[in-house]
């Protein structure tokens, strides 16, 4: 048993590491050529902060959905459906167009953002069934996306710019950004693994948690914050990519199982495996760009209907 | 572990949930808690557990105050709601150990071993890779049984552990609760079931209203008087060796029709009872004490004519039961054995059948269950003549609802 658990975690970081080297081997400047001094600057330059954008982002946005579907024990929780994705955008939209949009700006203000919403959809939805969390995500998420296309719009910018927000996109990526989504990252992932035992717990309903000597409230706190700083800053830094919050975490709950020991690492791991491919797929299959959120919503769809033939 | 619960006061958004609640447990008990929907059953165990503060009082075991987090390491508290998870069994048993675990949690071997050992314990053993959400519902309340095992409480907090189950599950919970708590520990139950709170406490509290209405034994609190009290219905309650029954009461006469029974030896015990449910007055006599008629008959309620235990029908009885007769709408006979002791039921049942309003009920003939000889031919031969015979009680019922029913007051 031990030895399969081990086989799986090591086949997944294999296919992980596989993926890092084809995504920064093509692309629109052709196959890699490692002698070529040009191709080596195309590499590091272009290439190999984008794809680790898309594995920080993945890996942020997979753990995120993850602990939301326990937090709110809804299968189809995640940071797009529920508007916290949509809210980091409205955050960053708005400093940008007052002008004082530096990264870290953005950043700040779509955690603040992310933050009040998640509240928000939480004492929303907390006193009605199972799908009354889903309803107020999806009624605060459409007035978002409103919001932040109207903001665009008025503050004179492209339709390509909205765009961005709306679809996401790493075509932006620099390094700094890398770094910048690094530190939120890092926290969040490793408050998510050591309380992976209490997400086990929170899956039973908050009085079971309760019952078990946890402090719920506090935990709920944390559990939101943390949910929304993954969300927020990787919005801030490519925009909205829907639905990898849904994706990845149920690929890996048919493979690993519910508790999140396992379902947790595996996520990250895969999230940070997918989000490559799939911007991989978006850059290279056409001449331009597809936006990356088109893609992942046409791969999202199929699990929606898996969850509904499945039961909520 | 000893509890004490000191005048204990709780407001849940500003209404008094709880007011001056006092109880005692010792070490080896069961205290189960009764009490309608709404009379703090919950709130007083979330209060126990320290998940609510008493406004005032306290809440001591072995004499400590503890506060919430210390309180999870010896207590154990099941709340009513059956989770929903795909998790596996065997996750979800080591969740008891919680708050044993060191502050980066993660479950070591023994913790493993006490998992399993507590899953042996609910006579689950080899669920552990089960999804829990596949299971039954005894399955589940049983892994969430072995979750609170596996927690080594000294002191169970159960809500309602029962509902929902089937009569098989029920008993199997509640026999391994005590299982447990005779291995020593002690345990609180919030239950809606009277009779299995009955058969398997020691103690019993009943709520009302957020107070403490009455605690003690079982057979001493569970009285028809307090079950009234309580939840403002009427029972008759029964006592069979420590165990005690209760038991819906008559209804009342609703519709004023009242019917009485001759019967005995318990031919008439189904009649009565279903006269009674059907709203009926309902009499019946002559019985002797102690004869199983009398005996449902004297518990549910009814108004009975008694004579001594194995003495022939007395002339006093028999005028009774004359009087009784006339003063009924409707007279049942039931499918009776005859003999020279209760002779007098027949002639008072002719009396009946003369008045029009007697219903035989008539399952095997007479000549089976005649020990009195010619005369009790004779007797029920003109009876059967003036009066409306059955094979059953379902068609007594229907009878009396047709005669009801069309006014015609007698048959």
């Amino acid at each position: 048993m031990q030895f399969v658990k081990f086989a799986k975690i090591l086949v997944l970081f294999l296919i992980c590491k596989t993926t890092l080297i084809i995504s920064i081997s093509f692309g629109p400047a052709g196959f890699i050529d490692i002698k070529d001094p040009l191709m080596q600057a195309v590499v590091f330059e272009y290439r190999l902060p984008r794809v680790l954008l898309a594995m920080l982002v993945g890996a942020s946005l997979a753990a995120a959905g993850c602990a939301m579907q326990a937090f709110f024990r809804n299968p189809l929780a995640d940071p797009y459906v529920l508007g916290v994705s949509s809210a980091a955008s409205v955050g960053a939209a708005v400093v940008i167009s007052l002008g004082i949009g530096s990264t870290w700006n953005i950043m700040l203000s779509a955690f603040l953002a992310s933050l009040v919403t998640s509240f928000s959809v939480y004492r929303l939805g907390r006193r009605g069934e199972n799908y009354a969390v889903l309803l107020a995500g999806i009624a605060v998420s459409s007035l978002l996306s409103g919001i932040t296309a109207i903001i665009i719009y008025f503050s004179q910018q492209s339709a390509h710019e909205i765009l961005f927000w709306i679809m996401g996109s790493f075509s932006r990526a620099i390094w700094q950004k890398v770094l910048l989504l690094t530190i939120p990252f890092f926290i969040g992932v490793t408050y998510l693994l050591l309380n992976s035992w209490n997400l086990n717990a929170i899956l039973l309903g908050e009085e079971h948690a309760r019952s078990l000597g946890i402090n719920v409230e506090r935990f709920r706190k944390e559990l939101i914050a943390v949910t929304s700083l993954l969300t927020s800053a990787s919005v801030a830094v490519c925009g909205i990519i829907g639905f990898v919050g849904i994706i990845v975490p149920h690929t890996m709950r048919l493979i690993f199982g519910e508790a999140h020991q396992r379902l947790l690492p595996s996520a990250i791991l895969f999230g940070a495996t997918l989000m490559p491919l799939v911007d991989l797929v978006s850059r290279t299959c056409t001449t331009g760009e597809i936006p990356v959120g088109a893609v992942t919503a046409i791969l999202g769809s199929p699990f929606f209907l898996y969850i509904l033939r499945r039961g909520l | 572990m000893k509890l004490e619960v000191r005048g204990v006061r709780v407001e849940l958004k500003s209404r008094e949930v709880l007011r001056n609640v006092t109880l005692r447990l010792e070490e080896g008990e069961i205290l189960s808690i009764l009490g309608p929907n709404g009379s703090g059953k919950t709130t007083l165990l979330r209060t126990i557990f320290g998940i609510l503060k008493p406004l005032d009082g306290t809440v001591l075991f072995d004499g400590k105050k503890l506060e919430f987090d210390e309180i999870a390491k010896i207590a154990a508290y099941l709340p009513q709601e059956v989770p929903q998870t795909k998790l596996r069994v065997i996750d979800v048993v080591l969740l008891g150990r919680t708050p044993h675990l060191s502050r980066i949690k993660r479950a070591g071997e023994i913790d493993y071993g006490i998992a399993l050992e507590a899953l042996r314990e609910v006579g689950l053993r080899g669920f552990e890779e089960r999804i829990f959400d596949e299971l039954s519902g005894g399955e589940k309340q049983k892994v969430m049984l072995a979750r609170l095992f596996a927690q080594k409480p000294k002191l169970m907090l159960l809500d309602e552990p029962t509902a929902h189950l089937d009569l098989s599950a029920q008993i199997e919970i509640m026999r391994l609760i005590r299982r447990q708590v005779d291995s020593g520990c002690s345990a609180i139950i919030a239950m809606h079931d009277i009779n299995l709170a009955a058969a398997f406490s020691d103690k019993i509290l009943m709520l009302k209203n957020g107070e403490v209405h009455l605690v003690g034994k079982p057979e001493d609190v569970i009285t028809p008087e307090s079950v009234r009290e309580v939840y403002g219905v009427d029972v008759s309650v029964r006592k069979i060796g420590k165990y005690v029954i209760v038991i819906p009461a008559a209804r009342g006469s609703g519709n004023g029709i009242h019917v009485h029974v001759i019967c005995g030896g318990g031919s008439g015990a189904e009649i009565i009872q279903m006269l009674l449910e059907a709203g009926y007055k309902v009499s019946a006599g002559v019985l002797n004490a102690l004869d199983s008629d009398w005996e449902i008959a004297t518990e549910l309620g009814c108004e009975v004519i008694s004579e001594a235990p194995f003495c022939d029908i007395s002339d006093e009885s028999h005028e009774r039961n004359i009087k009784m007769v006339e003063n009924a709408d409707f007279v049942v006979l039931a499918n009776l054995s005859i003999g020279r002791g209760n002779l007098k039921n027949l002639i008072a049942a002719k009396v009946a059948a003369e008045l029009g309003k007697l219903i035989v009920i008539e399952k095997d003939r007479l000549d089976r269950r005649n020990f009195a000889g010619k005369v009790a031919e004779i007797i029920y031969s003109e009876i059967s003549s003036k009066s409306l015979v059955v094979r059953n009680e379902v068609e007594v019922l229907k009878s009396i609802q047709n005669f009801v029913k069309h006014r015609s007051g007698n048959p």
